[in-house]
């Protein structure tokens, strides 16, 4: 009894001098931990394990890790500096452990991937790749807006025939995968007499494909614009297609403006898939100039020049859409 | 008489800044067991934000906080417990609209208090009888009128078996019609000594049911004592205008 | 005196009568008889089109294009007036799709007699497959739609594991942590999944990481879409109601606890539907595992279409894809607008599978 009592009061004051938290959040057991982890990392395979308990012993590694990040980082009152720590240490542990036991030989990483003699002669080649690139996206980027307009514009007159077919066209196009139709446009078509150099094709494919999405951003855009606006405008005595153009339009504008962007942007990306049917854009060229140097590093060029010019674009697009929600909300 | 009651909450010159607002003034109180303490005041003095900083939901910049003699400003505490120990109720009832009433009454009693499952029902039913609700036990809160989601509220705060529970303006949402409902369960409460502190504009039930009244203005208690004698007789001018005003 | 002289101005007005209040103010081009004009003229100048083929020149090209928007044009005048009786508008719109069709069939330069042998020659595919195997195209077709579907759920799973790892991070607002994970969602949502592929596939073995083309295709679609999904169940976690977390925390829920029983859950409504379309999306992206010699159906068809020197079982290949993707995309675009409906537009979408 008393014994019991001496030790609840032990307790208590222990606690008082320590604090209340949960087991998993204070400093006694974070501490000992963190010398844990480190201890284990000591005697983690210093390669690709080659057996079954090395690859366990590095998954619970990495286990325990993420347990004591989570500790530390879902404690508001854990000081900045610890936080920062764990942060830091769960993205280390991460790259560290893909640095070493992905079996990657890094000491070829700038001999293979980042080496510039091997660009000699492959710049010219990849220039005319991304021109290749650019003018295919932008040829399917003009097809495909005046497509999706146009059929924006006859679902618009709500005919039951007309919206029938219209329907058919876009599900057919949004459902299929738009490699599949390059492939089917270029490979299957000369089977029929239609025979299309690969430019062509590309350009056929890629605009039939994207005309569907964009008729459905302006359709939203057209439907978006309330009835009341509609109706006011013609209350006003203006003719339908006054209406549209006066009052439908201007607001519309600002409604397709972002998806449609983002639909640019996404065509841009997509055109990387005509490598399959050997247009020499970018890809393709890449990958011709990887063959002939028998290294990857025109290819990481490659890569990285689509990121180079797709980054900054897909940041302006998803920045345009923030900011139209944000335009959309004020203005109801 | 105050010597041997429990002091439940002791806050000690707490400020709390927004910004470069200044919202709490240096507040004092002490609160004891079983008291129901009415919070009174004009709109943006800080009331709820007080209420909010006492279980930390809302850091307070700087001052202490003692609950039942616990710092709990210090970094060491585990709020988690602390807040479990209190009960709050909201404004906008907040309940979980993914869970129906009971569940949501034994969400924190099983995850929390690791309460078996059958055990937290049957107590969950009890307190859902308790409030007039016994026959809602499985609708979901967008089934419910606005009283009756406020009725759930209280269950779901009750269920912890709180040390104190805080009000936090639990009328001023509702109808008219229903503001008496949810009154009732209040002041059964209060009847039973539970510790509340309460944000409220209901004078009828203040009255009735408050064993002190705090008139918060500009983030400082500019008075404080019983509610009849308050009501009747306001000493501070601000306090004067006020209950003009609302009377 | 007043009868007579409202008699003298009813005469004078019948009089004065002209042709234009006699038979209503609209304008020209809304007029019957100016649509049976242009009508006529439409039909006469068709006889200018030119000869059926493939056109020689950029001039009959630009002609055709014309014809068809001048058609355009006229049926819209008819379609967009209200006060016009629906048959009318009924013929206007059959007019257009199937002038569409009769100038596709003329100028195509298709051969359309081939159109049997060449598409829907199904014996090719009832035969056996590919060199050196024994069983029919169908069979090889359908081993490829199961390695399609196969790649499809290895890699929702892991992008979906991925993406919720990434968004619960995020959802910690550490700014380091946040910082690497914006990184890492921007780069993989600006590269292109072939790219990617091909980088996988191709370049890594240089650095003696060597994965199998499935494998590498699983891992590109995952990494893809481990980027949109955690944006998905981080629009989906911002979507919540701060005074949900409030009222789970007052509860003495700990971070953790609030984020699974509280949060979650709720989010997971909002999250369906645009994570139904990103599923789908990644089904169509499974095609481009083709570019790797994956086996999965679009391979399998084009395999078998240069072994068998026709193109059906590509178009059997496209005929699968529909009937499948179809109904998916149809079912994605409903949960859409349910969504949208109820007032719930946080819908980050892979652009533009699922606009």
């Amino acid at each position: 009894m008393q014994t019991n009592q001496i030790r609840q009061s032990f307790y208590q004051r222990y606690r008082e001098k320590f604090g209340h938290l949960p087991w998993y959040k204070r400093y006694e057991f974070l501490l000992p931990l963190s010398l844990f982890i480190i201890l284990l990392g000591i005697f983690l395979p210093s390669g690709r394990p080659s057996n079954a308990i090395g690859w366990v012993l590095i998954c619970t590694f990495i286990f325990i890790v993420l347990l004591w990040v989570v500790g530390v980082l879902t404690d508001v009152e854990k000081p900045r500096w610890l936080r920062a720590i764990a942060a830091f240490g769960l993205i280390f542990v991460f790259g560290f452990s893909f640095y070493r036991y992905s079996g990657a030989r890094w000491d070829l990483f700038t001999k293979t991937f980042l080496n510039p003699s091997m660009m000699q002669g492959a710049w010219s080649e990849l220039l005319l790749g991304l021109e290749m690139t650019l003018k295919l996206a932008l040829v399917s980027m003009l097809i495909s807006t005046v497509l999706g307009l146009i059929i924006a514009v006859l679902r618009s007159f709500k005919n039951p025939i007309l919206e029938f077919f219209l329907i058919i066209y876009i599900d057919f196009f949004r459902a299929i995968p738009l490699i599949v139709l390059l492939v089917f446009v270029y490979y299957a078509l000369p089977f029929l007499g239609i025979a299309l150099d690969p430019y062509l094709a590309a350009i056929l494919a890629v605009s039939l494909n994207y005309s569907a999405y964009v008729a459905e951003v302006f359709r939203s855009g057209i439907e978006s614009i309330h009835r009341a606006q509609v109706e006011a405008a013609r209350s006003l005595g203006l003719r339908s297609l006054q209406a549209m153009r006066l009052v439908i339009l201007p607001q519309a504008v600002r409604v397709v403006v972002p998806p449609l962007t983002g639909l640019m942007v996404a065509l841009l990306k997509d055109t990387a898939l005509a490598t399959i049917i050997g247009l020499p854009e970018l890809l393709y060229k890449g990958i011709q100039t990887m063959i002939w140097k028998a290294n990857p590093t025109p290819l990481v060029t490659v890569a990285l020049i689509y990121l180079l010019v797709l980054l900054p674009l897909t940041r302006f697009s998803s920045y345009l859409e923030r900011r139209s929600k944000k335009w959309v909300k004020s203005a109801r | 008489m105050g010597e041997e009651r429990q002091v439940m909450i002791e806050t000690i010159d707490l400020h709390k800044y927004f910004k470069d607002q200044h919202v709490l003034k240096g507040i004092s109180v002490k609160i004891y067991k079983g008291e129901v303490v009415a919070i009174i005041g004009p709109s943006g003095a800080g009331k709820s934000t007080f209420l909010r900083c006492i279980n930390r939901l809302e850091e307070p910049s700087s001052g202490k906080i003692y609950i039942e003699g616990v710092d709990i400003t210090s970094p060491r505490v585990d709020m988690n417990k602390i807040r479990s120990e209190i009960g709050f109720v909201f404004q906008s009832y907040n309940l979980f609209p993914h869970l129906t009433a009971i569940e949501n009454i034994k969400l924190a009693p099983v995850h929390v208090r690791k309460i078996p499952e059958k055990e937290a029902e049957q107590k969950g039913l009890e307190l859902l009888k308790k409030v007039g609700l016994e026959d809602k036990a499985h609708a979901y809160p967008d089934q419910l009128s606005g009283g009756q989601q406020q009725r759930v509220a209280i269950a779901r705060a009750l269920a912890m078996q709180p040390h104190m529970i805080f009000f936090d303006e639990p009328t001023s949402a509702l109808d008219p019609e229903m503001i008496r409902e949810v009154l009732d369960v209040m002041q059964n409460l209060a009847a039973e000594g539970m510790t509340m502190l309460v944000v409220s504009h209901e004078l009828g039930f203040i009255r009735e049911a408050a064993t002190r009244v705090l008139v918060l203005a500009d983030g400082c208690v500019i008075e404080e004592g019983l509610p009849r004698q308050l009501f009747n007789n306001p000493q501070h001018p601000r306090t004067k205008e006020f209950l003009s005003k609302i009377l | 005196m007043k009868t007579k002289n409202n008699e003298a101005l009813k005469e004078n007005c019948l009089e004065k009568t002209t042709w234009k209040e006699r038979y209503g103010h609209w304008p020209w081009y809304r007029r019957y008889e100016f649509i049976l004009v242009s009508f006529l003229a439409l039909i006469a100048f068709g006889f200018a089109l030119p000869r059926p083929g493939l056109p020689e020149t950029l001039f009959q090209w630009l002609f055709i294009v014309f014809y068809l928007l001048l058609f355009l044009v006229w049926a819209g005048l008819i379609l967009i007036d209200v006060e016009k009786p629906n048959w009318i508008k009924a013929i206007a719109a059959t007019l257009i799709l199937s002038l569409f069709g009769w100038l596709f069939y003329r100028y195509s330069g298709a051969q359309w007699d081939k159109l049997g042998y060449a598409f829907f020659n199904w014996k090719v595919l009832s035969e056996t497959g590919s060199y050196g195997s024994t069983v029919t195209g169908w069979a090889e077709l359908f081993q490829g739609l199961l390695i399609t579907l196969q790649i499809a759920i290895f890699s929702a799973i892991f992008g979906t594991i991925l993406g919720l790892f990434l968004a619960v991070f995020r959802s910690l607002n550490d700014p380091i942590l946040n910082a690497f994970i914006i990184i890492w969602v921007d780069f993989f949502r600006a590269m292109p999944i072939i790219v990617l592929m091909m980088i996988i596939y191709y370049a890594l073995p240089y650095l003696n990481i060597t994965l199998s083309s499935t494998v590498s295709g699983i891992m590109a679609l995952s990494l893809n879409s481990s980027a949109y999904i955690s944006e998905i169940f981080r629009a989906g976690i911002e979507s919540i109601h701060h005074n949900q977390v409030e009222a789970a925390r007052s509860l003495g829920l700990t971070t953790m606890q609030t984020m699974r029983l509280v949060i979650l859950p709720q989010a997971m409504r909002v999250v369906m539907p645009p994570l139904t379309s990103n599923y789908v999306a990644m089904l169509k992206d499974t095609a481009i595992c083709s570019s790797i010699a994956i086996m999965e159906l679009l391979k399998t068809a084009i395999t078998l279409q240069a072994w068998k020197a026709n193109p059906t079982p590509l178009v059997a290949a496209t005929i699968i894809y529909l009937i499948i993707l179809l109904p998916l995309a149809r079912i994605s675009t409903v949960l859409e607008n349910k969504m949208k409906s109820k007032g719930i537009t946080r819908s980050i979408r892979r652009q533009p599978k699922a606009a």
